[in-house]
């Protein structure tokens, strides 16, 4: 348990800004260091993982622990993975605020803001580059998404709403293939 | 905000969300939107999120600092955390079910408004007022929304790119 606990809080420590490289890390210790699941477990458990809601490096770590060691494997690494890792969170949240209304800061936050806001749109395009499909689903797919951008950019529509309903909408209409799990982004 | 109250608006938009930055447009419409935080603020946890250790879906926990210290940050951790987790039983009771078209049909469609309010929410970050964003800042959001999509650099770079782009040509923060 103490392996697997220096594990994740390795995974936690020593990735630095989530996705691809967080996975890679994970992959490195669980599968080819440890040996603890094989490869196609792995691969099974990251593919479920991107069917869960918010954070899916969470629930793939999850996964993962309920495999090593069941209930307490759980526990074990999702904290190991989180908690160091959301410490460092907040040092760093605590220590800006110190800077934060220098005009040097500020002029760095109106740099950032933008650069974040290109990121968040790439983050979208990504989404739909890997659910992508072919033919007329190609276009409902589109719809959904045009429908969804101009709720939330013209109306005050509640976002929850539209993804309950497109979920919903999804369950009836969107069904005849898989996602295609390829999404790094946790 | 009360700190439960906090902690179920978090852990609300971490459940009706796919991903870690998933949440970001159900997080603006109940903070920001409320007057809670201020888009500068989400700015600052999405750039910290970037740049720490760990998924960068804990942007969220910086945003729990700024909104209520120790105790926030605690509290999105927690908020974030157990949504996902809900897969661990899931697959243990019904791994059959999550692999049926229906749910991928339900997940797709989740994804792809999701996908649509993200792209919302990037373009607003992007220029809030159209009339007060400067061109550097258009394309700041351009060359990020580049580098990320081709996944050449890593995202803490661009983040950090930003900033010192900020520092040299920003003198008036538009938001």
């Amino acid at each position: 348990m103490r392996e697997l606990a220096r594990a994740w809080i390795a995974v936690g420590t020593q990735s630095v800004g989530g996705g691809t490289s967080t996975l890679f890390l994970i992959r490195r210790l669980v599968v080819e260091r440890y040996h603890w699941v094989s490869a196609r477990a792995f691969t099974e458990d990251w593919a479920l993982s991107q069917l869960s809601p918010g954070i899916h490096l969470v629930a793939l770590a999850g996964l993962l622990g309920s495999r090593i060691a069941g209930w307490r494997g759980v526990l074990i690494s999702v904290a190991g993975m989180m908690v160091p890792a959301a410490v460092v969170t907040a040092a760093m949240t605590a220590a800006y605020g110190t800077i934060a209304d220098q005009p040097l800061a500020r002029a760095a936050l109106s740099g950032m803001a933008p650069a974040t806001g290109g990121m968040t749109l790439a983050l979208a395009l990504i989404m739909v580059r890997e659910t992508r499909r072919h033919g007329r689903a190609a276009i409902v797919d589109a719809l959904v998404v045009a429908a969804a951008f101009a709720i939330l950019t013209f109306t005050r529509t509640s976002s929850i709403l539209v993804i309950v309903s497109a979920a919903a909408l999804g369950g009836l209409f969107l069904r005849r293939e898989r996602p295609t799990s390829e999404r790094a982004e946790e | 905000m009360a700190e439960l109250g906090l902690f179920l608006v978090l852990l609300k938009d971490s459940a009706l969300a796919l991903g870690g930055l998933g949440s970001l447009p159900l997080v603006r419409q109940d903070l920001v939107a409320t007057g809670l935080v201020t888009d500068a603020q989400v700015v600052q946890a999405l750039a910290i999120g970037r740049l720490s250790t760990g998924p960068n879906g804990l942007w969220i926990v910086s945003l729990g600092y700024q909104i209520g210290g120790w105790f926030g940050a605690a509290s999105a951790l927690v908020a974030c955390s157990l949504p996902p987790l809900v897969m661990v039983p899931a697959t243990i009771a019904g791994r059959r079910f999550l692999m049926t078209p229906v749910f991928a049909g339900i997940v797709r469609g989740a994804a792809l408004a999701t996908a649509g309010l993200l792209a919302s929410t990037g373009v607003s970050l992007v220029a809030p007022d159209v009339a007060a964003t400067a061109w550097w800042q258009i394309g700041i959001g351009a060359g990020a929304l580049w580098l990320t999509y081709q996944g050449r650099l890593h995202p803490g770079l661009v983040v950090i790119g930003g900033a010192v782009l900020g520092m040299l040509l920003g003198r008036t923060p538009v938001i």
